[in-house]
């Protein structure tokens, strides 16, 4: 193939400054590579999702009860709009792990044994369903399995409503109703001490004492069929059986946490690469501004020679067209790759029977297309200009740029400012917007840095606040049905138990004009000083003797504030229901939940001293002694440990925040270096002749690199503090974006944060520019004897 | 390194000392198949307070001798003393040295920094130097006394190539080396130009070297060096210098 002169001229001007196109290009791919990797992993969770929803049918609503027979099922199936109705039996189990001193819980689930299991099928992973003729056999969920390397054939020793049973492991399963396997209300799984189980009904009814009999119903609604008729109706019709409030998917707590991800991943999607695609297009015009000021008098001799301004133009957006294709494929390969390395850290959050990459190529078109109207509309001008010019004007040289007094000087501040801060100050005030997207470009790198930085101050806070100031127990006891003062002694007896505070829980729905909750409503002893409800300052708030305080997460969700009026209506007992004041609202970061005064909760249950149980400390001493008694114990439903909820915690962030902290790093380096790249880069070539007259007239290499680093200098000091704003600006709007019913992070910033982000940009800008100036070795000294300006 | 030996007052020293001893020097440019001799073995002493041109045609090795003697480029043989130091292999520190202390340079396109103002152009110079006049001093030699603040894009021609001799003067350099300082100019604005350079090569004894294509321009030299082909073929000189105003082209 040959290449017309045009193309090959491209080709050659292209090889003498690949170093700035590639600077560009990396900072365009920064952006593109964010955007295809959100947009990808979005397509892949979602794509991955539906369909393992679809195949392995999850239902459409869901609600618990006490007891129905399971006659009850054919009415079910009666509500208009239901499909399918699923009935089971689901409950807690306990369980004592060899090499784990604290008991591990876990919900157990039926299998149809008599019938197919319709909804909420199991995908099995390794081995078999329990048989229907063996006994004390269960299927566990991936995740528990993995962090205990269980395998078919393993066995272990459960307490099953008060039952010590020895159970044998037939299978590895997946369930689209556990794609997060984590403890109902948990933020992050901890899949060492929570598992699911699924047994045969029959079997596991037997346990349960629910022979003949199911306690949740599964139901799979029409297509096009609105569920909430379905909701109400199953409601009514389960009341009498103690039936909780029926939910749908949106409630689901599975569903939500997986969707509330997938809102994160839509608003990270946009807000970042319309950052970089911005400092992008302005680095590209201010290269392709230089190159088409440095060839005035070629494109003269091109129109001269009878090229047409629409070719020299179509010329000159190839360059542009260079960088946009250079950025698409260097971010979209980045992206891609990215993108399946991020999708395997998701692996350990949200279990799906093969959660595997999904390119988003559509995101990649759009990626394209976005790109090229960012770069082409930050070049037109300057092409434009360039191919208006008439051919015998642009032969002729540009007129000697027009400088003035700085602003430091008009100020009167010239005392302050040598020759080089003089020369960069005016450089910088005659090429305003130039030095301001420089500016800019160093700012966002600077901010980059600190929303990582940002996250783990804000997780490092969460644990503190939620593990030191708001809880004080070590750990916090739940009963398997409510007790009473007699329960709360016994726990008060166990070994090494120095202080009770106990508590009382009922499942409830919270109702405020058109919102509702489901949640848990806890009664809490006044004055409590182990488990405390705290303000956003870590300050307690005292506990009304009546009336309700609320997470001021549920109360933005309910749009209600203190003072409003709520309907609260218990689903347990006698499921009372009655209008509470919000007399206060308290600080949380994960799920939402509300309080009242213990005594107040069991007058409106008509109970004694009723507990549902309690948070103990625990002398360290006989702390062994005491796990050992609580795994006898059957009247124990869960443990909650403070100091392994904190180690999970922490292990399960860790890995997360490490990679989004690698990935800002590499792109607030990518950024900072690139823009000082350019920068250095173009003014060594604007002022190559200026600093070659330096040289000539007795400046060392030292000196000269001063003058030429003493704009940047400026710009950075100006960036750096605009940067520490963006940066703030950022995390915010990302804590922000975050938030959500499910896991809450506090806005918190740390100084070393903020010195960090300084740092890395301060570091990588320093490097950029050693490698520029190595340029100022190779000035061309007898040049300047001849050149014109 | 060493700082370049201290001239405390150039027009204190005795004219007719030798500044600069060349012998046999040589530049060959790589030219792929045919090698270019810009230079070959040229023997020179120039002196202090001396008013040199050279003349010659294009390629005839005058620019490249000029950068030899300025410290920009070092010769492929031969040898240059300057008052008895040897810069043919002089280090790239050395050669720094000896422009900020003793050399100054007049271009043809005057290279002013258009960021800074006449007064801060000078300046530049004498904020590196060891015994310079002030800027104002300078500018006022050159004519320029009441033209300090402004930037080089507010200067005519002629005014900038002024800076550009106050500039070179400012650090009372022994040597001053000007490069076609005429070429860019019309006569009348040549003339000023030319007066500026006489005058501190008469007022302060500083051996002013000129490249010139005008011949006309030799006659208010001390000598006049004519090389073609990198080699000096005739040494002209001058009974009596001709003022500057005199001259016309």
């Amino acid at each position: 193939m040959i290449l017309a002169p045009l193309d090959l001229k491209l080709l050659r001007d292209l090889g003498h400054m690949k170093g700035q196109m590639l600077a560009v290009s990396l900072v365009m791919a920064c952006g593109l590579a964010m955007m295809i990797m959100t947009s990808s992993l979005i397509l892949s969770l979602e794509s991955t999702r539906d369909a393992y929803y679809a195949k392995n049918r999850f239902g459409d609503v869901f609600s618990d009860l006490k007891r129905a027979p399971n006659a009850l099922r054919s009415r079910l199936l009666e509500i208009p709009g239901v499909t399918v109705v699923e009935t089971r039996v689901t409950g807690r189990l306990t369980l004592d792990l060899p090499g784990m001193l604290e008991p591990a819980d876990g919900t157990i689930i039926s299998i149809p044994d008599d019938r197919p299991q319709q909804l909420h099928q199991l995908y099995l992973r390794r081995g078999r369903l329990p048989a229907t003729d063996r006994q004390n056999e269960v299927v566990v969920g991936e995740a528990f399995a993995e962090a205990h390397g269980f395998e078919p054939g393993d066995q272990l020793d459960a307490i099953l409503h008060g039952a010590r049973e020895r159970l044998t492991i037939t299978g590895i399963a997946l369930s689209p109703e556990f794609v997060f396997e984590a403890r109902p209300g948990d933020s992050l799984p901890d899949n060492r001490r929570f598992g699911i189980f699924w047994m045969n009904e029959r079997e596991l009814a037997d346990a349960f004492e629910l022979d003949g009999a199911f306690n949740s119903v599964l139901v799979d609604v029409a297509p096009g069929e609105a569920v909430a008729p379905v909701m109400a109706a199953l409601d009514r019709i389960l009341a009498p059986y103690g039936g909780l409030v029926a939910y749908a998917r949106n409630d689901h707590g599975s569903a939500k946490r997986l969707d509330d991800e997938l809102n994160v991943l839509h608003g990270l999607s946009v807000a970042f690469p319309t950052v970089f695609l911005s400092i992008a297009a302005f680095m590209s015009s201010a290269v392709l501004t230089r190159v088409i000021r440095l060839q005035r008098e070629q494109i003269a001799q091109l129109k001269a020679l009878g090229y047409s301004s629409g070719q020299v133009g179509w010329h000159f957006l190839k360059f542009a067209l260079v960088i946009v294709v250079g950025g698409t494929v260097l971010g979209g390969v980045a992206g891609v790759w990215l993108g399946s390395g991020v999708v395997s850290v998701y692996h350990k959050f949200f279990r799906f029977p093969s959660l595997t990459f999904h390119a988003d190529y559509l995101a990649v078109g759009s990626a394209f297309i976005a790109s090229s109207v960012a770069v082409f509309a930050g070049v037109i001008g300057a092409v434009r200009q360039a191919v208006k010019l008439p051919p015998a004007e642009a032969m002729r040289p540009e007129p000697p740029a027009e400088y003035r007094t700085s602003i430091l000087e008009r100020l009167g501040l010239q005392r302050l400012a040598g020759s080089s801060l003089r020369m960069a100050m005016r450089n910088i005030e005659r090429r305003p917007w130039q030095s301001c997207f420089a500016a800019l470009g160093l700012a966002l790198a600077t901010g980059i840095p600190i929303v990582p930085g940002a996250m783990r101050d804000a997780i490092d806070y969460l644990m503190d606040f939620q593990w030191d100031m708001a809880q004080r127990q070590n750990v916090s006891v739940s009963l398997i049905e409510p007790g009473s003062a007699s329960a709360l002694n016994n726990l008060a007896h166990l070994p090494g138990v120095i202080s009770t505070e106990e508590f009382r829980s009922v499942p409830a729905r919270l109702r405020f004009g058109h919102q509702s909750r489901r949640l848990g409503v806890t009664g809490m002893i006044p004055g409590s000083r182990l488990s405390r409800l705290l303000d956003a300052t870590g300050t307690p708030v005292g506990l009304p003797p009546s009336g309700l305080l609320i997470s001021a997460k549920l109360a933005e969700i309910l749009g209600a504030k203190p003072g409003d009026t709520v309907t609260l209506e218990v689903q347990e007992g006698r499921r009372p229901v009655v209008n509470a004041v919000i007399q206060g609202l308290i600080t949380d970061y994960t799920g939402v939940a509300a309080y009242m005064d213990i005594d107040a909760l069991r007058r409106l249950m008509k109970e004694g001293g009723s507990i549902s149980g309690a948070h103990l400390t625990v002398d360290a001493k006989q702390w062994p002694f005491f796990l050992e008694k609580v795994k006898e114990s059957p009247l124990i439903a869960s443990l909650a440990i403070k100091n392994a909820s904190r180690q999970a915690f922490r292990q399960s962030t860790a890995e997360m925040i490490n990679l989004v902290q690698g990935l800002y790093f590499t792109f607030s380096i990518i950024v900072s270096f690139g823009v000082v790249y350019n920068s250095a880069r173009i003014a060594l070539s604007e002022r190559s002749r200026e600093l070659a007259t330096l040289r000539v007239v007795g400046f060392n290499h030292r000196e000269v690199a001063t003058v030429l680093i003493s704009e940047l200098v400026v710009l950075t000091m100006v960036a750096v503090p605009v940067g520490l704003l963006i940066g703030t600006g950022l995390a915010k709007g990302i804590v922000t974006a975050a938030s959500t019913e499910t896991v809450r992070l506090p806005f918190m910033i740390s100084l070393r944060s903020y010195a960090t982000a300084v740092l890395v940009v301060l570091v990588s800008s320093t490097v950029s520019f050693a490698v520029v100036s190595r340029g100022l070795r190779h000035l061309d000294l007898l040049g300047v004897l001849k050149a014109r300006d | 390194m060493p700082p370049f030996p201290e001239s405390a007052a150039v027009s204190a020293r005795p004219p007719g000392e030798v500044l600069f001893s060349a012998r046999g020097l040589t530049k060959v440019y790589p030219g792929g198949e045919t090698d270019v001799r810009a230079l070959d073995g040229v023997d020179l002493d120039l002196r202090a307070g001396e008013l040199i041109v050279l003349l010659g045609a294009s390629g005839s090795g005058k620019s490249t001798l000029l950068n030899i003697l300025g410290g920009l480029d070092v010769p492929t043989a031969g040898t240059l003393h300057y008052q008895g130091t040897e810069l043919t292999h002089a280090s790239d520190g050395t050669l720094t040295r000896f422009r900020r202390d003793a050399v100054g340079f007049i271009f043809q396109f005057y290279n002013l920094i258009p960021s800074l103002t006449a007064r801060e152009n000078v300046a530049l110079i004498t904020e590196i130097s060891r015994n310079p006049m002030t800027p104002e001093e300078a500018l006022r030699l050159v004519g320029l006394g009441d033209r300090m603040d402004n930037f080089p894009s507010q200067l005519s021609g002629g005014q900038q190539q002024r800076v550009a001799i106050a500039r070179a003067i400012a650090k009372r350099p022994e040597v001053l080396l000007c490069d076609e300082p005429t070429g860019a100019l019309d006569v009348k604005t040549g003339i000023t130009v030319l007066e500026a350079i006489q005058k501190v090569n008469l007022d302060f004894g500083t051996l002013a070297v000129i490249i010139t294509h005008n011949a006309i321009i030799a006659d208010m030299a001390d000598r006049v060096i004519h090389l073609s082909d990198g080699c000096i073929t005739d040494i002209q000189s001058n009974a009596q210098r001709r003022d500057v105003h005199t001259l016309a082209w």
